[in-house]
């Protein structure tokens, strides 16, 4: 059964489901929604699979994914033999659960403050940018302590689906003003993601760091 | 925020809204040179833009509507809206690709416009390839008959020139700017190598250091779908946004001394001068708000 990822290129939550595919090596069918400028998403045969109308959907046969770290945990679980991913270790795998809840909590300022200042986009946080720069803190503090520790991503000793749903944020964060001097950790744990074989990148997201 | 004083930037054209956001049960707020606009359509299918705040608070503004798009001016501009006669031809796709918000100038914006030597490294294997970054020799003038900066017999190769693409080519540029803040390219079309799309970056200069951009595609295409088209141009204007954002100061330099010049920026120096001979500040490092 094929995957269908209902996309638009220019959004972290699509990219991040792209980057873990590319990196399972996975082939899947891209459909674009027409969105910024358009709303593809209004369309009554997109609300009528997602009432939502949010971007973007995934579909696996009678799967429906609206929620990008569900679609992580969903390809992880069910297309990642080697079970790294999502760890059955129950320690790393609550960690990866803690900061997947994380990525779609406060973390989600970082997106809204980025399609409010590149295309006028209302956002759904009174002050996206000072939630999005204290969500920042809060990895660049996680990362000093695993690094004490002598590890390098956010859940495991190895990356996992936590490190992939927190890492456009952080690439992207130029679009909204933020420079990675202010964080180095999270600068040298971007890279260890760059150099991962089937990395992929997406407008924003320069291809060297 | 007060409009601007700036004469030469008062006296001419800009891009407000694309006509199709725009209908009478959506107007659209925005700004332009400093001053608080709303733009309106009535339910006889025209456009108004009414002044909002400020010593004028209430006027009316000229309003007009070309290639998609809503202009206007607050001034008394000598000449009318450029023509673009590919606008016309019954075979062309006239695609307006939405709007970027960018925190730099939109003189800066024209600049980036212009520059071919960035294509390989910012646009890497789309618009340039990182072992071919050579800018050939090329032309630019400032065309005093129609008051137009172009530079002529541009080529560089390219790896994916257009969303037809179907392998890369050599592309001939023909770049032309046709006001201050507005700019447009000639490039070979993929799909009809003796013809040229038109590609164009329409700024709306909020404030001295805002813009929104409007990039607009008419190109011969039977291929893609509007969707394609608009991601395509998306894609490599966000990629210029980054370094927009990152240009210090965000507004452009007239003066020579302020940047070196090199061989690849023979427009970017005739773009400058015409602005300089139109007594332009608006948006410029010079400019100091009256
Ligand atoms: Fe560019």
């Amino acid at each position: 059964m094929a995957i269908i990822l209902y996309n638009h290129d220019l959004l972290a939550d699509a990219y991040k489901v792209r980057l873990l595919l590319s990196l399972l090596g996975m082939d899947f069918e891209r459909r674009t929604v027409g969105i910024l400028p358009g709303k593809g998403n209004d369309a009554p045969h997109y609300r009528e699979i997602n009432p939502a109308g949010t971007v973007p959907m995934l579909v696996e046969g009678d799967i429906v994914l609206t929620r990008p770290e569900a679609m992580l945990v969903h390809i992880a679980e069910r297309h990642d033999k080697g079970g790294r991913w999502l760890p059955a270790d129950p320690v790393a795998r609550a960690h990866v659960f803690e900061w997947l809840a994380f990525a779609a909590g406060e973390l989600t300022a970082t997106e809204a403050a980025r399609l409010q200042a590149m295309f006028g986009l209302a956002p759904s946080f009174a002050d996206a940018f000072a939630v999005a720069r204290t969500a920042f803190r809060l990895i660049e503090g996680h990362l000093v302590r695993r690094s004490l520790d002598g590890l390098t991503f956010i859940a495991a000793d190895y990356p996992t689906i936590a490190d992939i749903a927190i890492f456009p944020a952080v690439a992207l964060a130029a679009d909204i003003g933020i420079g990675m001097e202010e964080f180095p950790r999270l600068l040298i744990w971007a890279r260890q993601i760059h150099a991962l074989p089937g990395f992929v990148t997406m407008p924003g997201v320069r291809e060297v760091i | 925020m007060t409009m601007t004083k700036d004469m030469a930037a008062l006296n001419d054209w800009y891009v407000v809204g694309i006509s199709a956001d725009v209908r009478p049960a959506a107007p659209r707020c925005t700004r332009l040179l400093g001053q608080d606009i709303l733009v309106t359509r009535k339910d006889d299918g025209t456009v108004a833009v009414t002044l909002e705040g400020g010593d004028e608070d209430g006027r009316a503004a000229r309003a007009e509507e070309h290639y998609g798009f809503i202009w206007t001016t607050f001034g008394a501009p000598n000449r009318g809206i450029f023509p673009l006669a590919e606008a016309f031809e019954p075979d062309r796709r006239v695609v307006t690709c939405g709007t970027v918000d960018v925190g730099a100038s939109g003189l800066r914006l024209v600049e980036n416009f212009l520059d071919m030597a960035h294509f390989p490294f910012v646009h890497t294997d789309i618009l340039g390839a990182l072992d071919k970054p050579e800018v050939e020799q090329y032309q630019a003038e400032i065309r005093a008959d129609v008051d137009e900066v172009w530079a002529t017999n541009c080529r560089f190769w390219q790896p994916l020139a257009a969303a037809a693409s179907k392998g890369g080519q050599m592309s001939h540029y023909v770049y032309r700017v046709v006001t201050p803040f507005n700019v447009l390219l000639y490039k070979t079309c993929p799909e009809a190598p003796d013809r040229f799309d038109v590609i164009a970056l329409f700024s709306q200069p909020v404030e001295a250091d805002r813009s929104i951009a409007y990039p607009l595609m008419v190109v011969v295409d039977s291929i893609s779908t509007d969707e394609d088209i608009v991601m395509f141009q998306q894609k490599i204007f966000l990629q210029d946004r980054i370094i927009l954002e990152n240009q210090r100061p965000r507004t452009l330099p007239l003066d020579p001394r302020a940047e070196i010049p090199t061989r690849a920026d023979l427009s970017s120096v005739a773009y400058r001068r015409w602005l300089k001979t139109k007594a332009l500040r608006y948006g410029s490092y010079e400019y100091e708000e009256a």
